[in-house]
């Protein structure tokens, strides 16, 4: 039994890199959840997903195919309750690039190198406890020059009542290298399981990292999202978050620009339904100058579900020419439900061109009756500037296999 | 003798507890162009509104039949399916909508409705070609989403492509020619007159007889307080534009 409230962990201890493990333990002695005063979490009701009793036994699953995307020709790593399936996993070997459980590549130098390197720098209790007790997870290392042919789709399933598990990728672009990376968060049937799950993403010298992120839970399930990302110079990347389902959702996502002549990009989707939490917190920090960075996230919600947006971009003192936006718009569809966003701008430089916005509202009523008057139904009216309203984040998708599924998906 | 496509009958109104319309009588037979007058606050838009099924408007009185169906029973959708088209006084911008897409729903909703064979994709799209020409409207409007960034002559003017597209049995017009320009005035009368058959009629609602140049009424209203205080022919619409309303509305008071 596990119960994080009272730090009891009844799950079998990393078998990562022994000083790294033995630290996160001690940090998560030090450390302790996030209370309703802790500003990054002041939305989040943790209560339940602390005092719960989870499980870490393994459960099997099957089968995976509905998993798989239609006509999509890919390198599929499959994680389930976050270990490492060989079973269902299917990699097509090409030079330059190594994709593997992390459990096997504690002994590579690469990994050695750079595990843990930007996860250590976290406060937060939940990366000590990833970084202590991952059972697996996916550890991607891709050679300078060399372009990874296919997109690495890692299919995440959690399966089972109460599970706990934590995943843990790592993800090494080299000098000129280029990868594109789908993960899928998803679960079979049971109910109130907790993915605590964590990649760190190293984008080196003129390296281009696509990330796109499918969040496709049942509506008991709880999960904690972490990238930490570092970007070398006239490095590129981008990542793309679709929240479709899931009763408690929360996404940090922490770039650090460390190079001149950056470009980074972060765009989100989520629909919320039911009573649903859907939390992302943003942070992007400029050290060096002539980056740019872009975010766009876009929220519907409805019944009694509950969205966060809370967007930090950081401009160091000598960041100069800097340009960074920032965009975040919201329709809610009900009465009860609610959107928190904020944006946060730090800014030391004075070179600097910044923007953000947010608005939160309800559908344009006269645009509704407009499609109504030439005879399109209510129904179809409102799914129709559903799908309009999505579709500017959609279109930032550069693989057209996962933009279909997550339109069928909405 | 034409058949009858409207009838209004005592047609009474209000938006937030303010009576706007008190007792409209109105009929349009087929083949037949009315234009309906009045100086700003007379209830004229509140009327194509009430008509086209906005529902900020509670009728409170009066029926209003429409090619024997009970018009004011009708969700706004149905009201299309059966024929009766509203060109917006301000036509609304859709992002992200496609004017040609959507257009293609509504066509497939009204004939599953009907119970008929959706039109064809080739059909639709030579449809789409030979409407677009009548309104001089071309490809780069027709592909983008609904109204966006389209100037005020080219709104009024997709209003009417829609129109020739979903070829109704009534349409109303209001305002068309608010915001145009005499070049677009011309191209947007030409579509309606183009479009003007036996079978169908026109509610023309205009604040100037100018439009009144272009496309001739048979009947011209003058709508004041929520009531039609006189009806007569074209020359009607001439002498308001030489004497205003207040004439009108001294000998009414």
């Amino acid at each position: 039994m596990t119960l994080l409230k009272e730090k009891i962990f009844d799950i079998a201890i990393s078998e990562n890199m022994e000083e790294v493990v033995k630290s996160a333990l001690k940090e998560i002695e030090q450390r302790s959840f996030p209370e309703r005063k802790t500003e990054d979490w002041r939305y989040a009701k943790l209560g339940k997903i602390l005092s719960k009793n989870y499980e870490s036994d393994a459960t099997d699953v099957n089968q995976v195919s509905e998993f798989l995307m239609e006509g999509l020709d890919a390198n599929v790593v499959v994680l389930i309750n976050g270990k490492f399936s060989n079973e269902f996993t299917k990699i097509e070997k090409q030079t330059g690039v190594t994709i593997s459980s992390i459990n096997e590549a504690v002994s590579n130098v690469e990994f050695k190198n750079h595990f843990n390197k930007l996860a250590e720098r976290s406060q937060e209790i939940f990366t000590s406890i990833n970084t202590a007790y991952n059972q697996g997870g996916v550890f991607i290392h891709v050679e300078k020059n060399v372009i990874v042919e296919k997109p690495i789709y890692m299919i995440n399933v959690t399966s089972g009542n109460g599970m706990i598990c934590n995943t843990r990728n790592l993800i090494v672009l080299e000098k000129f290298a280029e990868a594109k990376v789908i993960q899928g968060f998803y679960s079979t049937e049971g109910k109130e399981n907790l993915n605590n799950s964590l990649t760190e993403s190293f984008v080196k010298q003129n390296a281009k990292l696509n990330i796109e992120k499918i969040q496709n839970f049942s509506m008991s399930d709880r999960h904690i999202c972490t990238e930490e990302i570092h970007q070398e110079k006239d490095s590129t990347a981008t990542i793309n978050t679709f929240m479709l389902s899931g009763g408690f959702i929360r996404n940090g996502l922490n770039i650090q620009v460390d190079g001149t002549n950056c470009y980074s990009e972060m765009n989100g989707l989520f629909l919320g339904t039911e009573e649903q939490y859907i939390d992302n917190h943003t942070k992007i920090e400029h050290i060096k100058s002539n980056c740019t960075s872009s975010e766009l996230y876009k929220g519907i919600l409805k019944d009694k579900s509950v969205g966060v947006f809370n967007g930090k971009v950081i401009v160091h003192k000598d960041a100069q020419v800097i340009e960074a936006y920032q965009q975040n718009n919201n329709v809610i569809l009900s009465d009860e439900a609610r959107m928190n966003t904020k944006p946060e701008l730090e800014i030391f430089a004075d070179d600097v061109k910044c923007s953000h916005g947010a608005t939160t509202g309800q559908f344009d009523e006269e645009a509704v009756f407009y499609l109504q008057a030439r005879g399109v139904s209510k129904t179809a009216a409102k799914e129709m500037l559903i799908g309009a309203f999505a579709t500017e984040v959609l279109d930032k998708i550069s693989i057209p296999e996962v933009r279909t599924y997550i339109e069928k998906s909405i | 003798m034409s058949q009858t496509i409207l009838k209004v009958n005592n047609l009474q109104a209000e938006i937030d507890g303010k009576a706007i319309l008190k007792g409209i009588d109105l009929e349009v037979k087929a083949g037949e162009i009315h234009a309906i007058m009045g100086p700003n606050g007379s209830g004229k838009s509140t009327l194509s509104s009430v008509l086209a099924g906005r529902d900020e408007y509670e009728v409170t009185g009066g029926t209003v039949d429409y090619l024997g169906m009970d018009l004011l029973d009708l969700d706004p959708e149905e009201r299309a399916w059966e024929g009766l088209f509203l060109a917006f006084q301000y036509p609304v911008e859709i992002p992200g909508v496609s004017n040609i897409n959507f257009l293609k729903t509504a066509m497939a909703e009204r004939a599953k409705h009907k119970g008929l064979d959706p039109i064809s994709a080739k059909d639709f799209l030579a449809m789409v070609k030979e409407k677009s020409a009548l309104v001089e409207l071309n490809d780069k409007l027709k592909n983008r989403s609904v109204n966006e960034g389209f100037s005020g002559g080219e709104k009024k003017r997709n209003e009417i492509f829609q129109m020739a597209m979903l070829e109704p049995k009534l349409s109303i017009l209001d305002e068309t020619d608010s915001g145009l320009d005499i070049d677009a005035l011309r191209i947007v009368a030409n579509g309606v007159n183009t479009l003007k058959t036996d079978q169908n009629a026109t509610i023309v609602i205009t604040h100037y007889q100018r439009l009144l140049d272009y496309i001739i009424p048979d009947f011209v209203h003058v709508l004041h307080n929520g009531k039609i205080i006189k009806t007569g022919d074209k020359s009607l619409a001439l002498e308001l534009e030489e004497k205003g309303y207040d004439w009108l509305i001294k000998d009414f008071a």
